[in-house]
């Protein structure tokens, strides 16, 4: 299984070879000698994990600069003053597609999806992932379900989900899946069947992973923490703390963690985690608990992280993959997340639920 | 060529995200609220709980026949919020506000999701520096919000 890595490590370490032939910078270090890579960091991106076939993956900068301007004109008209005399909104709903069921989310003022591309080797990226070189996730093995297909736009994994009898929570899933009662039956009948996100488990769209992905939603933050014999890295949603066990052997297999156990190692000034033994339950994009994931933070200079993953799961995709992105610096702390304290929103969903049903069943009476 | 590529494949890409914002939510607010119960909102904020995964602004209105109820409508993540610099002193008691969106499905409760929050000459309650990540207390003046709520 090791090998599976090797031939794309190696071609990645080449690539990287011929394209940064001096990297000059000295980061700070512990005293132990090794980089120090404390800090918080800010994860958005408007940089998708899969780009379109047959497009770059780096993309002009002047197109960049447009995609960012036009992403940043459309927030601002999210913002504009509306009318202060206006009516209540129409009954039957506001034709608001998908995941928000008719009925609007909330102003745009709350959201921060990240403003602009992410940039790696002074190249403005199109997609995170950089192996396959077109830039979409391996086919899957013969037999596995797909997992959603584009992370930065929510409507694609919802109706994906709303394709399955009975969609199964997972890491990656959007906690904006609402198929409705009718498509997918049992959905909500309890809170374990709803995504582990809306539940205040672990943070949608993998913001903990590993792999640790943006959600192109909002506090894509992740702080560091470092000591010579652990390394913590906190996601802000929903307080993921993992603990790296720097230059240990993995658990024995019958030890599962929804994170999984992430040991780590230095190679040169690059932290290494690799991080197996997951559980059934987070099911990264339709992995198995054989998911392997092979990480590397390296400080690209004083203000930023350069977090690389590869992706290995034989059970699931026909090779495995890897992607990259830049993590800038977070000029503000990270706050707390405590979910729990506020999800009202469970309860009423729940309730409107079977609401719902009661609504279903006296209609179907009635006829 | 390149450039007509990139239009015409980021151009809707984009947009559909972007234009996805507003609709998309943090959790399932199709089977939460009721799309058959429009609210209009227009009171005094009583307080808001800045609380996670959303923040839940609590308004009081005067119904027509002079008698008052307590809303709590449902917005975003304050995290967003606190790293702009708004915080729990940002928005006084008693500045009035309007709310537009749906009652929980559930009519008996005085729910509803804050689809837009504005003071009464329209203006977001929530405007967002973007992208920056920067605070920017300008944006959550306090003064303007007296301004409007006298």
């Amino acid at each position: 299984m090791r090998s599976r890595f090797l031939v794309p490590l190696l071609v990645l370490a080449v690539a990287a070879a011929a394209q940064t032939p001096a990297k000059k910078y000295n980061p700070p270090r512990m005293a132990d000698g090794h980089p120090d890579l404390q800090g918080t960091y800010d994860a958005a991106t408007l940089t998708p994990l899969e780009r379109r076939s047959g497009t770059p993956l780096v993309m002009p900068k002047e197109e960049a600069a447009k995609q960012e301007a036009l992403a940043v004109a459309v927030k601002q008209q999210g913002d504009k003053a509306i009318d202060g005399d206006r009516a209540a909104p129409p009954k039957g709903g506001d034709g608001s597609p998908g995941p928000a069921g008719n009925v609007g989310g909330y102003n745009t003022g709350w959201l921060d999806t990240g403003s602009a591309y992410t940039v790696v080797d002074g190249q403005v990226r199109a997609s995170i992932i950089i192996d396959p070189p077109d830039g979409r996730t391996p086919p899957l093995v013969p037999g596995r379900k797909a997992g959603e297909s584009a992370y930065n736009l929510n409507i694609v994994g919802f109706l994906q989900a709303s394709l399955n009898a009975k969609p199964r929570p997972t890491s990656d899933q959007t906690e904006s899946n609402d198929p409705g009662l009718e498509r997918t039956p049992g959905a909500y009948d309890d809170p374990e069947a709803r995504p582990l996100g809306e539940r205040c488990l672990i943070g949608f769209g993998s913001t903990s992973g590993p792999p640790m992905l943006p959600n192109y939603f909002y506090n894509n933050n992740h702080q560091i923490v470092q000591t010579a014999d652990h390394v913590m890295i906190l996601t802000e949603m929903v307080h993921d703390a993992r603990i790296v066990r720097m230059n240990a052997q993995h658990l024995p297999k019958n030890i599962r963690l929804w994170l999984g156990d992430s040991v780590g190692h230095w190679e040169g000034d690059t932290l290494v985690v690799d991080t197996t033994n997951f559980t059934d339950k987070t099911a990264f994009r339709g992995s198995t608990p054989d998911l392997h994931v092979i990480e590397r933070f390296t400080r690209e200079d004083a203000h930023t992280l350069l977090y690389r993953f590869t992706i290995d799961d034989p059970k699931t995709w026909t090779k495995p993959w890897t992607g990259e992105y830049s993590w800038p610096e977070s000029k503000g702390p990270i706050y707390e997340y405590a979910c729990h304290e506020g999800n009202y929103a469970m309860m009423d969903i729940l309730k409107g639920a079977r609401i719902r049903e009661k609504e279903q069943a006296a209609k179907h009476g009635s006829k | 060529m390149q450039h007509k590529i990139w239009t015409s494949f980021l151009l809707p890409a984009v947009a559909l995200c972007v234009m996805s914002w507003p609709a998309a939510a943090h959790h399932a607010f199709g089977s939460e609220f009721d799309a058959d119960r429009p609210v209009i909102l227009k009171g005094k904020i009583v307080k808001i709980e800045w609380i996670n995964p959303h923040t839940w602004i609590h308004v009081e209105i005067t119904k027509e026949d002079g008698t008052k109820e307590e809303w709590m409508c449902e917005g975003g993540s304050p995290n967003t919020l606190l790293r702009r610099g708004a915080n729990k002193n940002t928005f006084p008691e008693g500045t009035e506000i309007i709310i537009d969106g749906y009652q929980a499905r559930d009519h008996t409760e005085l729910r509803a999701n804050a689809r837009n929050v504005t003071f009464p000459d329209g203006r977001k309650l929530f405007l967002g520096s973007t992208g920056t990540g920067a605070p920017n207390s300008d944006e959550f003046s306090t003064d303007k919000a007296r301004k409007v709520g006298k």
